[in-house]
């Protein structure tokens, strides 16, 4: 029975409910948005389960032929997508729960959770398409719900502004995607992902297309140089940067490329772009994330960071390295962003630096929070180590020590930062008059199941792969490596922020700290380079439309308008003048007909 | 003699209609309208329509003049004659008018009457009465249904406002 | 006998004097006097025809009686919305009369 295109139709449904009787249903929305999510999770289950039983990809019908080959409606039934499916559902569960007290006294309410599942039905459809055109819908569909979802408090210019910078960010991603896409089906003339294993074609052409469908992966999963739009997106409810912003849609670019392994392991030189990328990404956005002082902003960095480190796994030649970190950093990303928004909720504030001492009032939230940082940070044996582990062993396996070094490098910074995070936020003594409370139990019971995962999700992959480490000598000696290097960041940081040394006076690294906080100016770079001109080039535009377009359309109406003032003039309004236009007029066509 | 009638009657019609489009006071109009309306009821009477010549007297002279004579008394101080009747095209008008005549009258003499059969019996009231209650029946009742819309019609709009 | 063309010279003739009348006078119960004449313009044509052709229904006395009846409901809705207009206006000038200008 193929009941796998069943699932995104719950959220669907969800969404038309929502959408048109939302004002009548009130909190009841969100029960009906959960009710979908809770269905399409039972069936994703029961997918999983008919896929041990020999299930795979089927198609619904044809779609458009073009030159003798048909793309189908077609679901693509596979570990990567069940993983995907689990994965959007079980999270996108209890964000939704979450969500009920997180969003509780907002005007705007059953409209968020109609906009939350609408991204969960495009993205459960970009995850089941089983070809580039039907995922291409689907993934603009979720950059549509991730717009809605960032701005979604319009009212604040911020928010506004990250929502468009967000969309047209990505949207640049998403033309070259589209692009690629062509080339690709030009080259060897299939949208199926199915067809990628045996393509044949012009070397060049398809290196090229696959560069151009990893930009939109790069757009998607915000990576260096597109990366500008995450950090902004959290302008928008806590509860959706835990679930599109972190957990499942900059996944997307991540499940993209592992979609399209095939095409990229085929061409080396697109592989080493998405490693290297990947690698630019992962160290970049660390370095950032250990100076900011936005709560969001810190898990935003480590989000692009992470999922750059996704990307170098995948582009090491690690699929399953990859995933699986993708896997893992679901759960815990989730989770921490789930605990940020439970801080804020209760502080009322993202600045850490007003933070601290947390701990002692907000001990469920806390004592997650810990447990979210310590998986992220890489500490065995919590799901980070596992899949990070994972991805260190794949890039020193396929001898990729530069990249190797990066990954390392990540990982420390990681543990630096997420490590200052806590310790600015939870331990130490408040900063500021606060008034923190712990928040209520819709959104504390989340927090605690997410923790279980995000502390054990790891052992799922860790069994099936201990195989294959027996066979390589040095996984033993990357796992101590890597925990060393994870203990020394969390210890730099304990040093730093809870004993308050000062290793180096912030003074003497002033020009670093400076390029840091202000983001490698990328966002200058970016303005002056590109978005002045634009605007410029855009004002010309509008000069010649105003002045020369329009003034040629009135110029054209100035002229009728002067001869129908002519021609008014022979509306008399007498009703004589016309009876006797009239009567010559028919003297004049008697003459002339009858020749007289 | 039976063409000096003709002749008569025609010059009548031709002097009165003339008189009853140029008169300043309207009322003298309508007065000469009269005039011109008995004698195209003459007109008829000469080509043995009887029936026809006596309703032409009796409607319109007796009916649609009387209604004109009211609505002139009705409309009195429009009717003064120091008040200019004419509108400012009317030179061009009698030169378009007599252009038309001329080019009718050209028409009329290129025709080959000649080549018409003529048949001179007349039509009796009996025959009229049959055609208007058989194969003009229909026609016959629309118009019946028109002259009340129209007495309703005139009846509403000439109702005075509250 | 007299010629069938006479009569439609004098109904030709009939007829021009309406037209003018309707062109030229400015009061409109003259206008109405003048369509009159251009109707009975109309009516002469179609008995003349009628005796000289020989129609055997009398088609032509027929239809001259229609006509009648028409002018008649005409006069009566002219003359009454005349009425009208100068009870609302206090004038019957055509040239007075450019409401549908603007």
């Amino acid at each position: 029975m193929n009941i796998a295109h069943y699932i995104p139709l719950f959220p669907f449904l969800a969404f038309v409910i929502n959408i048109f009787m939302g004002r009548r249903l009130k909190v009841a929305s969100a029960y009906v948005s959960i009710a979908a999510c809770v269905l399409a999770f039972i069936f994703s289950l029961l997918v999983f389960q008919g896929f041990s039983a020999g299930q795979g990809s089927y198609s619904l019908g044809t779609w458009l032929v073009i030159n003798g080959k048909s793309l189908n409606f077609g679901v693509i039934v596979d570990p990567l997508t069940i993983m995907m499916l689990l994965i959007v559902t079980f999270i996108g569960c209890f964000i939704l729960i979450y969500s009920i007290g997180y969003m509780h006294d907002d005007p705007r309410f059953s409209r968020y959770f109609a906009y939350i599942s609408l991204f969960m039905s495009s993205m459960l459809g970009l995850v089941l398409a089983d070809n580039f055109i039907l995922l291409l819908i689907f993934w603009e569909g979720v950059g549509l719900c991730s717009y809605l979802l960032i701005a979604f408090w319009y009212e604040r210019p911020a928010a506004a502004a990250a929502g468009l910078k967000a969309f047209i960010t990505t949207r640049i991603g998403d033309t070259g995607f589209l692009v690629g896409i062509l080339i690709l089906f030009f080259a060897c003339g299939t949208f199926h992902f199915t067809d990628l294993k045996s393509v044949t074609g012009p070397e060049s052409l398809l290196t090229l297309a696959a560069i151009l469908i990893f930009t939109g992966a790069m757009g998607k999963s915000a990576q260096f140089p597109l990366h500008v739009w995450l950090p902004d997106a959290m302008e928008g409810p806590t509860a959706v940067s835990a679930l599109i912003h972190a957990a499942t849609m900059v996944a997307a670019g991540v499940y993209l490329v592992a979609r399209c392994f095939p095409l990229f392991s085929a061409h080396p030189m697109a592989l080493q772009t998405v490693a290297v990328i990947g690698g630019i990404s992962a160290l970049m956005a660390a370095t950032i994330a250990t100076v900011n002082n936005d709560i969001k902003r810190v898990l935003a960095y480590s989000t692009i960071s992470q999922l750059g480190l996704m990307m170098l796994g995948l582009g090491v030649g690690g699929l399953s390295a990859g995933t699986f970190h993708l896997m893992t950093h679901a759960f815990f990303k989730a989770l921490l962003f789930l605990c940020a928004g439970s801080v804020i909720h209760a502080v009322g504030t993202q600045d850490i630096q007003k933070m601290g001492g947390l701990l002692s009032k907000m001990k469920i939230t806390g004592a997650t929070f810990c447990i979210g940082t310590l998986a992220l940070a890489g500490v065995p044996p919590f799901a980070g180590f596992w899949s990070k582990d994972e991805i260190l062993l794949t890039a020193w396996n396929n001898h990729h020590p530069i990249l190797f070094v990066v990954a390392l490098l990540t990982s420390f910074l990681t543990a630096f930062y997420m490590a200052r995070l806590i310790f600015l936020v939870l331990f130490g003594s408040a900063r500021s008059q606060l008034h923190a409370h712990e928040s209520p139990l819709t959104m504390t019971i989340p927090l605690m199941v997410l923790s279980v995962f995000a502390a054990f999700a790891g052992f799922i992959g860790a069994p099936i792969k201990e195989v294959g480490m027996e066979a390589h000598g040095g996984s033993f000696l990357i796992m101590a490596i890597s925990t060393v290097v994870s203990l020394t960041g969390l210890g730099l940081a304990y040093l730093l922020y809870i004993r308050r040394i000062v290793l180096i006076p912030v003074s003497s690294v002033s020009g670093l700290h400076n390029l840091l906080v202000n983001k490698y100016y990328i966002d200058e770079i970016y303005d002056y380079v590109l978005i002045k001109p634009c605007l410029r080039l855009c004002q010309g535009s509008f000069v010649f439309d105003a002045k020369i377009v329009d003034g040629l359309v009135n110029a054209m109406a100035s002229i009728t308008q002067f001869f129908s003032g002519l021609l008014r003039k022979t509306q008399t309004g007498l009703i004589q003048n016309y009876l006797f236009v009239q009567i010559l007029s028919l003297v004049l066509l008697l003459i002339w007909l009858l020749k007289i | 003699m039976g063409d000096f009638v003709f002749y008569f009657i025609a010059l009548c019609t031709c002097v009165f209609s003339v008189l009853a489009v140029t008169q300043r006071d309207i009322f003298h109009c309508a007065l000469w309208l009269a005039l011109t309306l008995m004698s195209i009821s003459g007109v008829y009477f000469y080509l043995d329509a009887a029936f026809l010549g006596v309703v032409q007297i009796l409607v319109y002279v007796g009916g649609i003049i009387t209604l004109f004579i009211f609505a002139i008394k009705l409309t009195a101080h429009m009717n003064d004659t120091s008040i200019r009747q004419t509108s400012k095209q009317w030179v061009i008008s009698v030169f378009v008018t007599l252009l038309l005549l001329l080019v009718l009258f050209k028409v009329f003499a290129r025709t080959s009457w000649a080549e018409i059969i003529l048949k001179t019996d007349s039509t009796s009231i009996n025959q009229i009465g049959l055609s208007l209650m058989t194969h003009y029946a229909l026609p016959f009742e629309f118009m019946s249904v028109i002259l009340l819309a129209a007495m309703v019609g005139a009846i509403v709009i000439g109702k005075e406002k509250k | 006998m007299i010629p069938l063309v006479y009569f439609i010279f004098l109904s030709a003739f009939l007829f021009c004097v309406g037209i003018y009348g309707a062109l030229t006078r400015r009061n409109v119960i003259g206008i109405l006097v003048s369509i009159e004449l251009i109707l009975n313009a109309a009516n002469i044509n179609l008995v003349a025809f009628n005796k000289y052709l020989g129609t055997p229904d009398g088609m032509g006395q027929v239809f001259s009686l229609f006509v009648i009846a028409i002018a008649a409901a005409a006069s009566v809705v002219g003359l009454i919305l005349i009425i009208a207009i100068y009870r609302d206006r206090k004038a019957l000038f055509t040239d007075g009369f450019t409401l549908m200008k603007e």
